[in-house]
């Protein structure tokens, strides 16, 4: 900690800013976004082996061997990462050393119907968020069981033989469906809601900075910047 | 020799008749001389004077003709009724058409050394006539067989006596008779009787040997007629599903039949298919490890699924037919393969409820997301026009 702090006092003098993810965290970001991004890749030739464009690309037996190789090796990968993840969330939570803010809760709702008015013009001020919007919430609980549903699903067609020693032969086709099709929906999702929100509404980079700057906690997160430093998030509160 | 010797004995004695003799034998000469250096016309020879086939039976339906080559036996006795029913007596085709270097008796000597071999010099003369049927031969197996030293393979003489070989195709039609249909795996039999045996008791055979059912495949209908081609290479393996399909997604047979027409789609829907139909088409040399219909289905001896006995649609004959590619597949495995059927509430409710539920879920997540996306940009231009500042 010692280390870092000529750091923070040096960015401080330009602007005071907030931690928002820790290394690590952004590390699995990283992670993440590499290993979802290979498994689409590979993915896609495999579910679309109709399409002249997939046998342009697996125009060899070699070639799908090892686009399943290489989409087997990401899935470990991933499936390493996510064990990770959850271990140290359980781990950190159940020690109180991180907080549940991820979690949905009635707020969230609140909010929803805030913002919903707000589209709708029906009050002018948009809802004050704390360290985590209902939005985010959304894009992290969805791809949690969307990566989930897939991590499972996938070891189900990866392992047929294993899998119905105990479970319904159906279940290997229905894997096969649930498998490819939330990975679409998994891809859309990205493309249109997660985009959208950190790169065209405004340019949110702080999972690879891991950083909020103050102007950007008072606007985006007021609940979590008043919790903090005690202070008022924004005048906005006062116009209403 | 002989010609010199006559015209020394004209010179010593003189008379008329040696004379007349001399002058006929000099304009014999001379015509042979001529006959022998003037091309002759291509018209065939002895068009008019080729002995009538009646000519031939008044001794060959006698009994006892036989004669022996080597250690065989070469049956000469020719069954007039027979022969009269055969389509090239039908034709009007003459036995020396065949028998080209007989014309009359005495006949000249068999060289061949045994009956095989005197097979092979004649059966090249069906080429006169039957020269497409005869050419396709030479590309088949039979005749790669026979390249290869083995003269036991089918020339045209085993399957079609030429003898006794009745009309096979319709004479307006050009279709296989149904007669004929059925009496072809019978043909192939001769040299292929295990085959066969397996074939008789298939669902195939058994409708064709004890029903007459034309609609069901005989030999020739996956293997082909003349040109028939080596069934065990990769490329035959990888196009089975394509052959099969020929009749399994034609409904005019098999709607008489209540079996489904959707087998090949349902195939090539899952990965065994998916991968099989692109070896097929992009590279069908190659061999692929994924089962094509005969692998669970069977060659020869096809069963009806629902057979009690050897179907598959009863889950531990089917197990065996998985464990030969996944050896530890235990009793629920096979039903990982959705057997052709289209997921349903019945069959598969559990692949139904999956697709059904992204039925619902894909417009449902994709509408909310463009819901908010969209209203939350059209309130943001809103805002620039009025100059509202917050976000």
């Amino acid at each position: 900690m010692s280390g870092k702090k000529p750091i923070n006092s040096a960015i401080a003098r330009q602007e005071r800013t907030f931690t928002r993810f820790m290394l690590g965290q952004r590390w699995e970001h990283a992670i993440l976004i590499l290993s979802s991004f290979v498994l689409l890749i590979t993915g896609l030739p495999q579910k679309y082996r109709g399409m002249s464009w997939s046998q342009d690309l697996l125009s060899t037996p070699e070639r799908v061997e090892f686009i399943r190789q290489v989409h087997h090796i990401a899935a470990i990968v991933l499936a390493l990462e996510a064990i990770y993840h959850l271990g140290r969330a359980i781990y950190l939570m159940a020690r109180r050393k991180m907080s549940a803010d991820m979690f949905p809760n009635m707020q969230d709702i609140y909010d929803a119907w805030h913002m919903l008015q707000y589209l709708f013009f029906l009050r002018r001020d948009k809802p004050v968020y704390g360290r985590y919007n209902f939005e985010q919430k959304v894009t992290y609980w969805f791809l949690f069981f969307g990566f989930a549903l897939m991590g499972i699903s996938g070891f189900i067609i990866w392992f047929p033989v294993q899998f119905t020693q105990f479970l319904p032969g159906g279940v290997v086709p229905a894997s096969k469906m649930a498998h490819s099709t939330e990975a679409v929906v998994a891809a859309i999702f990205i493309v249109i809601w997660h985009f959208y929100h950190v790169h065209i509404e405004r340019l949110n980079l702080s999972i690879f900075t891991g950083r909020l700057s103050e102007d950007e906690m008072k606007k985006f997160h007021g609940r979590e910047y008043e919790r903090v430093t005690g202070q008022p998030a924004s005048k906005l509160d006062e116009e209403k | 020799m002989r010609l010199g010797k006559q015209i020394r004995s004209t010179h010593s004695g003189i008379s008329l008749r040696a004379s007349l003799t001399l002058l006929l034998g000099l304009l014999f000469f001379a015509y042979g001389v001529v006959s022998f250096v003037t091309p002759v016309q291509a018209e065939p020879v002895y068009q008019e004077d080729k002995p009538a086939n009646d000519f031939c039976l008044a001794c060959h339906q006698e009994d006892g003709l036989d004669f022996k080559l080597g250690k065989d036996m070469i049956p000469a006795t020719i069954n007039p009724t027979q022969f009269g029913n055969s389509v090239h007596s039908d034709e009007g085709i003459m036995c020396v058409d065949c028998h080209t270097d007989i014309n009359d008796y005495p006949h000249p000597k068999v060289k061949s050394k045994n009956a095989r071999a005197f097979s092979f010099t004649l059966f090249v003369v069906c080429k006169q006539c039957h020269e497409d049927q005869f050419l396709k031969v030479q590309d088949s197996v039979h005749q790669r067989a026979i390249d290869g030293g083995n003269t036991n393979a089918a020339i045209c003489t085993d399957c079609h006596n030429p003898h006794t070989q009745g009309r096979l195709t319709g004479k307006t039609s050009g279709e296989l008779t149904p007669a004929a249909r059925v009496n072809i795996p019978l043909t192939c039999s001769k040299c292929h009787s295990v085959i066969y045996d397996a074939y008789k008791t298939s669902v195939h055979g058994n409708a064709l040997t004890q029903e007459k059912n034309t609609d069901v495949p005989t030999c020739i209908d996956c293997h082909g007629v003349h040109n028939i081609q080596k069934p065990t290479t990769v490329s035959f393996r990888n196009s089975t599903p394509f052959l099969c399909a020929k009749c399994h997604t034609d409904p005019a047979i098999m709607d008489k039949y209540g079996i489904t027409t959707n087998v090949l789609n349902s195939y090539v829907a899952d990965f065994h298919g998916t991968t099989v139909k692109l070896f097929e088409e992009e590279f069908p040399g190659q061999p692929t490890n994924k089962p094509v219909c005969t692998d669970c289905h069977g060659v020869h001896n096809i069963s009806k699924v629902d057979n009690p006995k050897t179907g598959i649609a009863l889950r531990e004959n089917l197990l065996v037919k998985c464990q030969r590619c996944h050896p530890d597949a235990t009793i629920d495995f096979p039903s990982a393969w959705m057997s052709h059927y289209e997921p349903s509430p019945e069959h598969y409710p559990i692949v139904y409820a999956v697709n059904l539920f992204y039925k619902f879920f894909i417009p449902a997540v994709l509408g909310g997301m463009i819901f908010f996306v969209l209203t939350d940009i059209f309130r943001r231009i809103v805002n620039s026009i009025k100059g509202v500042k917050h976000v």
